[in-house]
């Protein structure tokens, strides 16, 4: 099954690459515990081990900086959590709390989402959902969805560099704002959207039969780590 | 072997433009044959209809039959069809599914369900054939338009049709990716293949197709072999609104000379994050009302140094003086303005007016209206500018700049995909903006465009400037140097 392209060069990304089922699993172990699960406890061990999987995924995609400066941020306000949280009150604890919050509970999520979608090509992307049997009919939408992701952010650019020029800036009225980059973005998303269908259709995409793929995904030993690691948090997250 | 029998179409979304009359067309295998005429011909609407993508893709009403070797392209759904005909579009940033170009050449094997070791085969022997293992394993996104058309080219190579269809492939090429396309349509003229081109550019054309058909208003008004539309005179051509097969025998407009001062640039360095210097001009004098059309291969610094000048680049430090005084980069985002090669981005109103008005320290409505009927925009100030033509919408990118009192303009490929008669539109509205007294720098690989209008030339290469030069006899020899005798 895994035809080993050995000459045959493919991106890379990240350091050592991980599987997508891996990353997917991943972030939604992440995102789920750190928003919805509590603290004290158990969770105050859950907690900074989940931590860790943003911060190795950064490492894995070489971005030392971003990886420094999150693991001392998130230590600091975890301690702060601990410590300095509980006897604050009024404003200062609410401020704090949401300082907290936000960056302990959901930017971890955030991270795993955004590397789960950087790191990984629509193909890999494809081959994984294929491996996990989901139909043709939701691989194809969803894997749609993956590639519109850097087409948006190209296009978003272009709209901030034309608004820019123009002068149109947030100060003059939030709403308009929000108009003149949204319009403008649903237009050219929209042509784009029909001349990539145009294009897929002609290389045959939604033919019946079974799809082959030449991506080499699979399973390695840090797939495996990953995965150990993250049942002991569901299990705690769950008793 | 592609026969169209007594075919008539028209699409369905009220457009009148680009529908088909009374087509009979046969043409044999192994044919290279090219489709011309001006916009709205129905060339593009002839391509569809031997990929299929009318009328299984853009609906409108089809009468009369296409058979693709005997097949009924109406009754073959469109994977089956991509087996036999392969598709290169216009625009290459919309033709990659996939984002990485190794996935994107398997891309259509995988489709058909190839077995693994083939599609690894043949993905190996075509990068072979075109010579492009530096492009393997890439990001499609950071490639540039002319690596993302080779990858477009090269992935239908892979599924191996016998019938390739193009719709303008070239529009947004320079002239190396031009050339690296003429390249690739020899191999496959030499692998036998048929190859139907619609297409406005044609001078790199000239040695591979074997026979010419032009469409006028959706009829087939002349269908010539390849050495008979070859030796039509430069006046025909002009007549027909095609461009020339000759780019030498384009004729060149002479612009009268530009005002004596000078715009000084001084600074202009830029890298991008962890690559090398993008841009390093120390010094540079532009002429103030001049066209000044600037080439230059691909990554030569021309996007980068367009970016600096209207001040789009945070860390691009560079002063830019005009009458003697400085403007920084914050007040250059109000001296200078770039229309975008895709003007919706800068459109973002309900109406042509208040686009304009929107621009204006103090709405001033009369003026406005005067910048709309210099730019023959008049009859529509109250249409949604997403609702016009391309080419209007390109008038309103640039009567917004105009009102807003802009002294230099920056269009980055303002004539891509156009036909004669629109490129000409483009000049006399560079004409006029240069009447108006601004200053224009014209991003450009249209040969023709620089000839028609432009009053200098500034050659980046690697970042700095190569030379500079007025457009004079002497200058029209060094702009032929690059254009042609580089071919």
């Amino acid at each position: 099954m895994d035809a080993a392209p050995v000459e045959l060069k493919f991106e890379n990304k990240a350091v050592i690459p991980t599987d997508p089922r891996t990353k997917l699993f991943l972030t939604v172990t992440v995102s789920t515990i750190m928003i919805t699960g509590g603290t004290g406890g158990f969770m105050n061990l859950i907690r900074p081990c989940l931590m860790a999987c943003p911060i190795a995924f950064l490492l894995l995609s070489r971005r030392w900086t971003a990886a420094a400066r999150f693991a001392v941020t998130y230590a600091v306000l975890f301690v702060l959590e601990l410590t300095v949280l509980p006897l604050l009150t009024g404003i200062w604890n609410f401020i704090l709390g949401a300082a907290v919050g936000i960056y302990t509970h959901m930017l971890p999520g955030f991270i795993m989402g955004y590397y789960l979608v950087s790191t990984t090509t629509v193909s890999e992307f494809v081959a994984a959902m294929e491996r996990m049997h989901v139909p043709q009919k939701i691989v194809i939408p969803v894997s749609v969805v993956f590639r519109f992701f850097p087409t948006v952010k190209e296009e978003y650019a272009a709209i901030r560099d034309a608004m820019k020029m123009r002068g149109i800036t947030t100060f003059r009225s939030p709403m308009k704002m929000l108009e003149y980059r949204v319009v403008p973005l649903m237009v050219s998303v929209a042509k784009i959207g029909e001349e990539l269908s145009a294009a897929a259709l002609t290389r045959g995409l939604g033919a019946p039969g079974k799809r082959t793929n030449i991506c080499n995904i699979g399973f390695g030993p840090l797939d495996i780590f990953f995965f150990l690691m993250a049942i002991p948090c569901w299990y705690g997250f769950f008793i | 072997m592609i026969e169209l029998r007594n075919i008539n179409f028209r699409y369905v979304k009220g457009t009148e433009v680009g529908g088909l009359m009374d087509i009979d067309l046969t043409i044999p295998d192994g044919q290279v044959i090219l489709l011309c005429g001006q916009s709205g011909c129905g060339k593009t609407t002839l391509t569809r209809l031997v990929n299929g993508l009318i009328p299984h893709y853009y609906e409108g009403e089809l009468r009369g039959e296409v058979l693709v070797d005997g097949k009924n392209i109406r009754e073959l759904p469109l994977y089956e069809t991509a087996k036999y005909v392969g598709s290169v579009f216009q625009n290459p940033r919309t033709q990659f599914f996939t984002v990485d170009s190794t996935s994107e050449l398997a891309f259509g094997c995988e489709n058909q369900g190839l077995p693994e070791e083939e599609i690894i085969e043949r993905v190996k022997a075509t990068t072979r054939q075109f010579g492009m293992g530096n492009l393997m394993g890439k990001n499609i996104f950071s490639l540039s338009g002319g690596e993302k058309q080779k990858i477009a080219c090269a992935s239908v190579s892979v599924s191996d049709p016998s019938i390739i269809v193009m719709d303008e492939p070239s529009s947004n090429l320079d002239v190396s990716a031009t050339k690296d396309l003429r390249r690739m349509l020899r191999i496959w003229k030499q692998q036998g293949k048929t190859v139907i081109i619609a297409e406005h550019r044609l001078y790199y054309l000239k040695e591979l197709i074997d026979r010419v058909v032009y469409l006028k208003d959706g009829k087939i008004e002349k269908d010539y072999p390849a050495i008979e539309a070859l030796q039509l005179s430069a006046a025909q051509q002009a007549e027909m609104g095609l461009r020339p097969f000759e780019l030498n025998m384009f004729p060149v407009t002479a612009r009268p000379a530009a005002g004596s001062g000078f715009i000084e640039c001084e600074n202009f360095h830029f890298a991008y994050p962890k690559q090398k210097d993008a841009l390093t001009i120390d010094r540079l004098s532009l002429p103030q009302t001049g066209i000044i059309a600037v080439i230059g291969h691909n990554g030569a610094g021309k996007s980068t140094l367009a970016r600096c000048l209207c001040g789009l680049e945070k860390h691009c430090k560079g002063i830019v003086k005009v009458d003697g005084k400085p403007y920084n980069r914050k007040q250059r985002l109000s001296l200078c303005y770039m229309v975008m090669q895709d003007v919706n981005h800068q459109l973002f109103t309900e109406s042509t007016e208040e686009e304009l008005l929107i621009s204006m320290e103090q709405p001033a409505p009369d003026k406005a209206a005067a910048v709309l009927e210099r730019l023959d925009l008049l009859p529509f100030r109250e249409r949604h500018p997403m609702a016009l033509s391309g080419g209007q919408k390109q008038r309103v990118a640039i009567a917004a700049a105009l009102v807003s009192g802009r002294k230099i303009l920056v269009f980055d490929e303002p004539t891509s995909g156009l036909d004669l008669q629109h490129m000409k539109e483009v000049a006399d509205e560079l004409a006029a903006i240069q009447e108006m007294g601004k200053t224009s720098l014209v991003i450009t690989h249209d040969y023709e465009l620089i000839v028609s209008c432009c009053t200098h030339v500034l050659h980046l290469e690697q970042g700095t400037v190569q030379e500079q030069y007025a457009l004079d006899t002497e200058g029209l020899g060094r702009l032929k140097d690059f254009f042609i005798e580089s071919r």
